[in-house]
């Protein structure tokens, strides 16, 4: 069982890296508002299927709607605010301006969530298990968490087969060119801004499908449970995949997902220190992109170029 | 007394040590053309340090304050060496991606030294004291005093000092002060300890002002620091003390009349307008030349 | 002649009260190359960033076969029928040669995410004969042997010629060169005279920014001389030797050389 859920929950992080590596690898805009979207997909899925908040418990809506509706309203829901911050952000600012503005953004909706509790009980967060099907068939818990397994493997092939289709097409060439040189590409008649938009807003979708299946997985969400910050880890994973190529960002999700959780799981955590353990973990991701940065800032699978054979 | 001069008054204790950790940012910007997302780690190790050295040094603030300034400093260098020079020449978002990286390996490290728990020092924060229209603790006092010396020295040391002048020559083109024979490699080592010593001292202050604090204290004020730097326009050090001010007294006054824990939503609300309409600054004219696509 | 490819009244920019280009007017008319010279500072690279609508003029108008331009993006400037080019050639460095071309031939309707997402084998198929053009105009350019490397791995003239090809590919009604010869050699030199001759005989419209004098003397049917932001002369190049403005402006500098 614990090899059902870690691979369930990479599963479920490549899903999201390769939203994000559209507008980060094939855009180039470096967003840290993306675990944002994950969260926000996570709550929405949970109060449209557990049914009304009993008191002193509060969220909004309350609903028990049927899984696969929930999620679409989930992801609608992502898509929504995806739309408002990457009108903001992405109409002017560039690099680190980009990255700034996106980070106030998700720290604003964290302060938000956290303490405005009408929304998803502030700290307190959501809870409940939805774990859709498992009356349908007739399931025990642990067959469940197979059958899961597979439904979010089943996913992550198809969200894998139209990312990779979207990278090799016209449109993931000319959002290339944008990332390499927008004067130019807008010299050539490309705008700038819609492309990068429309990314963004398909990258955040897939984030939010991310998180409506997180929700089943963790079946609880609140604040304590995400940081902004998390969003480092999925980069750490890009950046050893290789930025750009889709194959490689989900080889990364997994490898930096089960090597890191295998290998720190023998680290030394003191009963005293729970803390010890994950703190080493972070330590490990961040020198991870440090020095993947440094000396193979284009991962283990470089980004494909397309190639011509025909000969004249 | 006013609610209003009261939050006024607190808004410009804030508002100091905003200018301290923003100048110290902005200089590192300056010399090394890099938004330090690990800037907010020297802060908090500047917190630390004067944390284990509070009970060697009997409670005197004074030592502890130097303190904090000597482990900014050392981990200003070491920043420099280890990290920033070492992607010197590559692009503005990857120099940048490596530090947020950085600022996870300080933070977590701090936590595994110290713990994830929050501490708090046992200094006393003296009493309440009327200043003009203002009411302020003795320690409100000494962190205002403090920036405006800090402050006073920066300007003294940038505008008046042959080093002041290698910095501003290094910051506008540092190839070309290294033909003119300014030792920029050294040029910017010093402008590092500089910053990491402000910066160290700020996380003092932050600390002692806030009451408990742990290892996100400098990251969590981090995009304050930014939308300061940003609001006064970022490169450029005094200009980011008017940012401070304004950041400062907006998010007090602001949190005062709204809840007190919306106080950052409204700072990142400001960051975001600043983004939008004045991207190069509030005390700069829009930058002429800049093309749009 | 009917209505000039671009027509250029009274165009003014301000920077910060500095006066950089002031009530500028100018025309060029299909098969036509004209040669915009004046020293440094002269105003050109803005009259270029105007014209492309990479800038925003404070008055004046700006036409493209009779289409007033100003006030629109580059982007929609662009797909009106012009190409310009940057100082320095400005390929996509981390894309293929061959992508670079393809990029050029400007088939914005294959790039439709919903299209990409849900036609892709027949969008594959839609591209070919495009394919085949980009395939003869690299020919063309030699670039050939090259197409499939990336193109921020090839020569400073190397790039040249690609810039030229994406313009070939894209086949705009104006296109509008911000100098064209810097940092190239006379033999590149001379095949790049011959492309933009050969634009012109495709009865396209073309503007030259250049400060290299004997090429724009070979190349171009007429020369507009800027200096602080004014015309000061027109006409065809042998005419301007004798003009005291322009020799004034060029001062030192030998416009007899051959």
């Amino acid at each position: 069982m614990y090899w059902v859920s870690i691979v369930t929950e990479a599963g479920i992080f490549a899903i999201l890296a390769l939203g994000l590596d559209m507008v980060w690898g094939w855009a180039g805009d470096f967003d840290l508002a993306f675990y944002g979207y994950l969260a926000l997909g996570s709550y929405m899925t949970m109060v449209l299927t557990i049914g009304k908040p009993v008191p002193p418990v509060s969220y909004i809506i309350g609903w028990r709607l049927p899984y696969p509706l929930a999620l679409l309203l989930a992801v609608a829901a992502v898509v929504a605010l995806a739309a408002v911050i990457g009108a903001i952000a992405l109409r002017n600012l560039r690099e680190i301006y980009f990255a700034v503005t996106t980070l106030s953004a998700v720290s604003a909706l964290y302060l938000f969530v956290e303490n405005y509790t009408p929304l998803f009980d502030g700290y307190n967060g959501v809870y409940g298990l939805i774990n859709p099907g498992q009356t349908l068939f007739n399931l025990t818990y642990n067959g469940y968490r197979i059958v899961f397994l597979g439904a979010v493997l089943v996913l992550l092939v198809v969200v894998y087969l139209l990312v990779s289709r979207l990278s090799g097409s016209p449109f993931g060439r000319m959002l290339r060119s944008i990332r390499e040189d927008e004067h130019a590409a807008a010299a050539y008649g490309r705008g700038v801004f819609s492309a990068k938009y429309r990314a963004y807003l398909f990258g955040a979708a897939l984030a939010g499908l991310a998180g409506g299946l997180f929700a089943v997985f963790i079946s609880a969400f609140n604040p304590s449970a995400w940081t902004p910050q998390e969003i480092l880890v999925i980069y750490a994973a890009i950046l050893v995949g290789g930025r750009g190529n889709p194959l490689g960002v989900v080889a990364g999700v997994f490898a930096v997902y089960i090597g890191f959780i295998e290998l720190t799981r023998f680290l030394p955590s003191p009963a005293s220190r729970p803390e010890f353990g994950p703190a080493l973990r972070q330590v490990l991701i961040g020198l991870l992109i440090i020095l993947v940065l440094k000396f193979r800032p284009e991962g283990l699978f470089r980004e494909r170029l397309s190639r011509d054979r025909r000969q004249q | 007394m006013s609610t209003f001069l009261i939050s006024v008054g607190i808004g410009l204790a804030t508002a100091a040590i905003l200018a301290l950790s923003a100048v110290a940012f902005t200089l590192e910007y300056a010399v090394s053309r890099v938004a330090n997302f690990a800037h907010g780690e020297l802060l908090t190790i500047g917190a630390y340090a004067a944390y284990s050295g509070q009970r060697l040094f009997h409670q005197n603030v004074g030592a502890a304050a130097l303190l904090a300034a000597g482990a900014g400093l050392v981990a200003g260098l070491a920043m420099n060496a280890g990290l920033i020079e070492q992607f010197r020449g590559r692009s503005a978002t990857t120099v940048f991606i490596a530090t947020l990286g950085a600022s996870l390996v300080l933070q977590n490290l701090i936590e595994m030294i110290y713990g994830a728990a929050d501490v708090s020092y046992s200094f006393t924060q003296g009493g309440l004291h009327h200043v003009g229209p203002f009411l302020w603790t003795t320690s409100n006092i000494e962190v205002i005093i403090s920036a405006l010396a800090v402050a006073g020295l920066i300007y003294l040391l940038l505008q008046h000092t042959r080093f002041g002048k290698a910095v501003r020559a290094v910051s506008q083109d540092r190839a070309l002060a290294q033909v003119s024979g300014i030792p920029a490699r050294r040029v910017v080592m010093g402008t590092w300890a500089l910053a990491g010593a402000i910066a160290g001292f700020a996380g003092f202050t932050l600390a002692d002002t806030i009451g408990t604090f742990g290892p996100g204290l400098g990251f969590s004020f981090l995009l304050l620091t930014i939308t300061a730097t940003v609001a006064g326009g970022i490169g450029r050090p005094y200009a980011t003390l008017g940012g401070a001010l304004l950041v400062g007294l907006v998010i007090q006054v602001a949190g005062t009349y709204t809840n007190s824990s919306y106080q950052e939503v409204w700072a990142f609300g400001l960051l975001v307008l600043l983004m939008l309409f004045r991207p190069n600054g509030l005390f700069v004219r829009r930058s002429a030349t800049a093309v749009r696509a | 002649m009917s209505t000039p490819v671009l027509q250029i009244e009274n165009l003014s920019k301000s920077f910060g009260g500095i006066r950089a280009v002031h009530d500028c007017s100018f025309a060029v008319g299909q098969g036509q190359v004209l040669g915009l010279i004046g020293p440094n500072g002269a105003g050109k690279s803005t009259v270029v960033d105007l014209v492309s609508g990479f800038g925003r003029p404070d008055a004046g108008s700006i036409r493209l076969a009779g289409q007033e331009l100003v006030g629109m993006r580059p982007d929609v400037i662009s797909r009106l029928g012009l190409i310009r080019t940057f100082q320095t050639p400005r390929e996509w460095r981390g894309l293929t040669v061959m992508d670079n071309v393809l990029l050029a031939r400007r088939k914005f309707g294959r790039e439709s995410l919903w299209r990409c997402l849900t036609r892709a084998g027949r969008l594959r198929r839609e591209e070919e004969p495009d394919r085949v053009q980009a395939r003869a105009i690299l020919d063309r350019f030699q670039l050939t042997e090259l197409k499939n490397a990336r193109a921020g791995t090839l020569s400073g003239g190397q790039k040249r010629l690609l810039e030229f090809a994406r313009i070939a590919a894209a086949d705009p009604r104006l296109v509008v060169l911000d100098e064209p010869m810097g940092g190239v050699n006379p033999v590149l030199g001379a095949q790049i005279r011959d492309a933009v001759r050969q634009f012109a005989a495709a009865g396209r419209a073309v503007v030259v920014v250049e400060h290299n004098l004997p090429f724009i003397e070979k190349t171009c049917d007429e020369v507009v001389v800027m200096d602080l932001g004014e015309v000061i002369a027109q006409g065809a190049f042998g005419g301007l030797r004798g003009n005291p403005r322009v020799v004034d402006a060029y001062l030192g500098m030998d416009l007899s050389h051959d």
